[in-house]
């Protein structure tokens, strides 16, 4: 028998349970509102022939409907918990490149980038309703070779998702319209749901997430999300300022790669190589057989940057003066 | 970036660039209220399902074929009617849909959904088939909006004041079926010539 390629699946988690078991369940939690919402909501708010009660002007309206709105909609994307806006960065970006900046926007996009700027592409690894799909593609590709069938895992750079952002955004804006939300998963998928739920149909972006799951099995593994997904893209960009990173300590590590290969973004904890895509999923240090790897609290690239100039700076003036 | 990636790219940014066409060729149809203006709306709206999800009478839809449309929401006036309660206004994360309070002053000058269009000929009143006044009973604007004339109460429509929220289109009985809300600004919302009177026009589509 032929050996077979270290898969995701193959690897255990060793340590950082509870790590895992907080992700696992804050993923529980925004999956159970994209499904649970249009259900719930569904229930709730229908009013049954609120339209059509035949001697009535308004007041028969006011009495029968609630006051304000639910205190939790929405969907991944664009979603509203108790006092909180939470809209995704790229989708709201898109708006403002038609319609400027105002403060409602501000106040839209606001705790959202924050967000991703402390903790980084957080949303990817905790909260994406894709990830299931995702899953369930590896698991496909795991079975899928123990079976014998050959499967290719074609190496997308991962600079594409970033000509994808820019292009969704530049194409959209030349043609008036908003094309992130048609190839953006979590978007795609919070709507969907909801119509599945509230019509009893789907829509083309059905095909969208059909398509990804197709790609990520036969394609590339986690390819969608690696090197395609704009949403991603933008998380990236963003979680540049983030200081959170995975650290390596060398001495301890026997480059066995189990951290490479479980990472579906294909980071490179190994070689302490890790850039802005990390999705913050902990499998890397879960994953290590050595517990060669760690959280730590980092100043990001961007201020490393500035205090090795200006470090500099104070050195030649130091110089300067001594002279 | 290597050359493969950047062909792929303009290819795969034509072929998007061709959906938002075929989207926009589509004939127009009743946003939900407080919508901004055709075009603007299309830039605004990033399909989130928000207005539907609060909405108490579920009569926003979103294009539910497996078509290319973008997925924008519409209000089916023919099969449910907007109750005018605004909230899809108020949840609306980019201000597509402009916030409204659900004040009956405020939405007669803000919403601006459709214009009522009657057929006369399937109208019970203007057939002397008896007295109905249903439209006129359910609507929020009675004498602004709809009018009743003469001694079978007839309705006669005025588009200037109506908020096209659909509540009449409903409540029209089965057997008739005389009112149609059609998308402000829509071809069939346009003045028509009257038959047999060369050079005369309708003021407006309303009573045709």
């Amino acid at each position: 028998m032929t050996r077979r390629a270290l898969q995701p699946l193959d690897i255990t988690l060793r340590h950082g349970r509870r790590y895992q078991v907080i992700r696992k369940l804050f993923l529980g939690f925004s999956v159970a509102l994209t499904f649970g919402l249009p259900l719930w909501h569904l229930h709730a708010l229908d009013v049954e022939g609120a339209g059509i009660a035949a001697d009535s002007r308004w007041a028969h309206l006011a009495a029968r409907l609630p006051d304000s709105p639910p205190p939790f909609y929405g969907a991944p994307t664009s979603v509203w918990v108790g006092v909180l806006e939470l809209v995704d960065p790229l989708e709201s970006l898109a708006v403002a490149l038609f319609h400027g900046l105002s403060w409602n926007w501000v106040w839209t996009v606001l705790p959202g980038v924050v967000l991703v700027v402390l903790l980084g592409r957080f949303f990817c690894g905790w909260a994406c309703p894709y990830l299931p799909v995702l899953a369930a593609a590896n698991a496909a590709r795991w079975v899928l070779t123990r079976l014998g069938v050959p499967l290719k895992d074609v190496k997308v750079p991962r600079s594409t998702s970033r000509v994808v952002m820019v292009g969704a955004l530049v194409v959209g804006a030349l043609a008036g319209t908003q094309l992130v939300p048609l190839i953006y998963p979590p978007a795609i998928i919070g709507r969907e749901v909801f119509r599945a739920v509230f019509y009893g149909s789907l829509g083309a972006g059905a095909l969208v997430v059909a398509g990804a799951f197709l790609f990520d099995t036969f394609v590339s593994r986690a390819g969608f999300c690696r090197s395609l997904c704009p949403g991603g893209a933008m998380f990236s960009v963003l979680a540049n300022l983030s200081p959170i990173r995975v650290h390596n300590e060398r001495s301890k590590c026997t480059d066995c790669t189990v951290c490479d290969v479980i990472c579906n973004l294909g980071q490179s904890p190994m070689t302490n190589t890790l850039d802005s895509g990390c999705e913050r999923c902990g499998k890397c240090i879960a994953s290590c057989p050595t517990q060669a790897l760690s959280w730590t609290l980092a100043a990001p690239p961007l201020v490393q940057l500035v205090k090795l100039r200006v470090e500099g700076v104070e050195a030649k003036t130091a110089e300067a003066k001594s002279q | 970036m290597n050359r493969r990636v950047l062909i792929g790219a303009i290819a795969a940014a034509t072929a998007l660039a061709v959906v938002p066409k075929r989207a926009r060729a589509n004939p127009k149809k009743i946003r939900p209220p407080g919508a901004l203006k055709p075009g603007a709306f299309e830039q605004a709206c990033i399909g989130c399902f928000r207005c539907a999800e609060v909405c108490p009478t579920n009569c926003i839809r979103f294009p539910s074929t497996l078509s290319l449309e973008q997925a924008l929401p519409f209000v089916d006036t023919a099969d449910k009617a907007c109750v005018l309660c605004m909230k899809c206004t108020q949840v609306c994360p980019t201000d597509a849909l402009v916030p409204l309070k659900a004040d009956p002053d405020v939405i007669a000058k803000e919403v601006r959904m459709g214009v009522p269009v009657l057929t006369r000929s399937k109208c019970l009143p203007w057939n002397g088939q008896g007295i109905c006044r249903l439209c006129y009973q359910v609507c929020p604007y009675p004498e602004a909006a709809v009018e009743l004339v003469g001694p079978q109460k007839a309705p006669l429509f005025h588009a200037e004041a109506c908020v096209g929220c659909g509540l009449c289109e409903e409540a029209c009985p089965e057997l008739a079926q005389a009112i149609k809300i059609e998308p402000f600004g829509s071809e069939a919302a346009q003045p028509k010539p009257i038959p047999g009177r060369p050079g005369l026009k309708r003021p407006s589509e309303v009573n045709g």
